[in-house]
């Protein structure tokens, strides 16, 4: 005998997904720092290894969105509203497409960081990579949210790392200010195309910060509800 | 009149193993989801329920299964306008057994998700109308017994709805949730003890020499209502606070409170079911019993013969034991997102419904009060998501039931008053 379909009315949460989404997002971020220190070196296997893995990431993250997605079919009534999930996992998978486009970008063109900048641009890098962290903090809540009913400590403790979130994203973007005047002071020096293509990789990082921030903002936004 | 003098003890056998096998059935399927919930959010484990099972179904059937059990045998047609013709109830009650009991079979090896209570309904209006008359149909009575269908999921949700948000209100959406947790759980379970209680009682124990009048009543179940919330408390003073610990998000601190509260729930849903569920099987059986036993008379006001009772409550017990515990394992693998402090109030709403009908005498769907339990609570925003197709399935399958259970109970009609005349 089979259960008579009672069961079936509840089904799997979508949060599970978009955690383990989150999972796979952090850890093509932290890829990226190994990937940028090899680059740094011009150890130029080593950054085609983590290059590998960032995108196998990607693939693993968009798996993941795939399956979050199809657990939101329309006939579902969700204790958060479809749109605010679909846009959570859609920021979110923005992450780990970034970092492929980053490590892309610069395998292709195996780009030397020069040395006058190198050290503050690992660092904008780490603040972006602790950026995602924090985001991740907040997705990994959700459920917390969820079983509180979405107040209560859950709902402060949210509050609380969305503003440490808030922090170190003017932080980064102060930084990022600092990284492009030491770019300008020594663009003279180096080659156009160049210094184009390290402009155009300090704006996709500081994109990653950008996208993190807007996980954690949209995360608040479904707990606020 | 001569057939059933002549058959009476077939008869009477035949009834008694239909009714059986309804009730084994009964056991085997719809209890699953009756305690599914608990198993699945691990207030119980597997051996657990079927204990839990085993005696609140047995004692709601005995205790509180009597209006239902009545309503069945002589509610929806009246016997008395069968006064001549004490064969064709006969009859008409063994294959409306055989009717529910074949549907459920087939519906359950699909798993569908039909009702016991609707194909028995479906089963009794269909031979007397179409077998006998139309006009042998009280169909006020099951004009009340319909509608009651529909009120009844409405109802429960609204009560998992309130439960859920005083749940929120008092204990999770506040600063302290596991301290209130403690302090408020125990009166959601004088709520379990007393309101059960008082429904069986004020329905009185006459049948097991204790007739009580609404003063005794109310005494009684508030100091059971007590003694119950005094039990939990004991259990709950064990319980530590974990949830500062992450990780295992479903068992931290206030999770654990509200399992113990379950396993009270588990309790009053398996007596609730005991009480409604187990009058489809004995119901029809009580029927045919009470004409074979005074030799083809049908005594309306006879009082029913309680072993009847007991015959279905271990027709469930049988059941849950042969093949019962299996379903209430998938059942409780499948709702693993329906945590304890859900769990309960979906449990307390519907034990609290289908006690009620119970005492009213209406047959209602136990499953189908669950249903609009858990809608309630997912309403109040307490279940990560609610598959609305699942709802429409289940509406159209309780549709169909009544004209599939009728169906075929005119077909066994026909085929048993062609054999016996």
């Amino acid at each position: 005998m089979k259960p008579t379909g009672f069961t079936d009315i509840i089904k799997k949460s979508p949060f599970g997904p978009i955690k383990a989404h989150m999972e796979v997002s952090l850890n093509s971020t932290k890829e990226l720092i190994n990937f940028l220190e090899s680059a740094i070196d011009s150890d130029w296997d080593k950054a085609r290894k983590s290059r590998e893995t960032i995108s196998d990431l990607e693939n693993e993250a968009d798996s993941l969105k795939a399956e979050t997605r199809s657990l939101l079919t329309k006939s579902l009534f969700l204790a958060v509203p479809r749109e605010d999930i679909l846009d959570l996992i859609r920021l979110a998978d923005d992450i780990p497409n970034t970092v492929k486009d980053i490590s892309g970008l610069m395998i292709g063109r195996q780009m030397e960081i020069p040395s006058e900048i190198s050290h503050s641009f690992l660092s904008f890098a780490k603040e972006a990579s602790a950026i995602a962290d924090a985001a991740g903090e907040a997705v990994d809540y959700i459920d917390e949210l969820f079983q509180f009913s979405f107040g209560g400590n859950a709902a402060t403790k949210m509050q609380e790392l969305i503003e440490k979130l808030d922090i170190l994203e003017n932080k980064n973007d102060q930084s990022e200010i600092n990284l492009r005047s030491e770019l300008f002071a020594i663009e003279a020096d180096l080659s156009p195309v160049n210094v184009m293509f390290l402009y155009n990789i300090i704006n996709k990082i500081g994109e990653l910060s950008d996208r993190s921030e807007q996980v954690g903002h949209r995360i608040s936004l479904i707990a606020s509800r | 009149m001569e057939t059933i003098i002549l058959y009476g003890p077939y008869l009477l056998i035949s009834g008694c193993i239909f009714g059986f096998f309804m009730a084994w059935g009964i056991g085997a399927n719809d209890v699953a989801n009756a305690m599914g919930t608990s198993v699945g959010a691990r207030a119980l484990t597997l051996a657990q329920a079927i204990f839990v099972a085993c005696v609140f179904e047995f004692a709601g059937a005995y205790l509180a299964g009597g209006e239902v059990t009545s309503t069945i045998r002589k509610g929806i047609i009246d016997p008395s306008l069968l006064q001549d013709t004490p064969d064709l109830l006969v009859f008409g009650m063994l294959a409306a057994l055989l009717a529910a009991g074949t549907w459920l079979l087939i519906a359950s090896s699909k798993g569908w998700p039909v009702s016991t209570t609707h194909s028995i309904v479906g089963a009794i209006v269909g031979f007397a109308a179409v077998g006998i008359s139309v006009d042998a149909v009280s169909w006020s009575k099951v004009g009340s017994i319909v509608s009651s269908w529909v009120v009844s999921p409405l109802m429960s949700g609204t009560i998992a709805f309130l439960i859920f948000l005083s749940v929120q209100k008092l204990i999770l959406s506040t600063d302290k949730p596991f301290e209130n947790a403690k302090k408020y759980v125990p009166g959601y379970m004088f709520l379990v003890g007393f309101v059960i209680s008082m429904v069986t009682l004020l329905k009185g124990l006459k049948h097991i020499g204790l007739p009580l009048t609404f003063a005794e009543s109310l005494t009684y179940s508030i100091a059971i209502g007590i003694v119950i919330s005094l039990i939990g408390s004991y259990f709950l003073r064990k319980i530590e606070d974990t949830s500062q610990t992450r990780g295992d998000v479903v068992f931290d601190g206030v999770e654990k409170v509200f399992a113990v509260l379950m396993v009270f729930t588990a309790c009053a849903m398996a007596f609730a079911h005991g009480s409604n569920d187990v009058a489809n099987a004995v119901g029809p059986l009580a029927a045919i019993a009470s004409v074979v036993q005074s030799g083809g008379e049908i005594a309306a006001k006879s009082a029913m013969p309680w072993w009847i009772l007991l015959l279905g409550a271990g027709g469930i017990v049988a059941g849950l034991a042969t093949l019962g515990y299996k379903v209430i394992e998938t059942v409780g693998r499948n709702i693993t997102e329906l945590t304890p402090s859900r769990g309960f109030a979906a449990e307390l709403a519907a034990a609290t419904t289908v006690v009620l009908a119970s005492g009213t005498g209406l047959p209602i769907s136990t499953t189908h009060t669950l249903v609009g339990a858990v809608l309630g609570v997912g309403l109040a925003r307490g279940i990560a998501a609610i598959d609305f197709s699942v709802v429409g399935r289940i509406i159209v399958s309780w549709v169909v039931t009544l004209p599939v259970g009728a169906g075929l109970s005119i077909i066994f009609f026909f085929v048993l008053k062609s054999i016996f005349s």
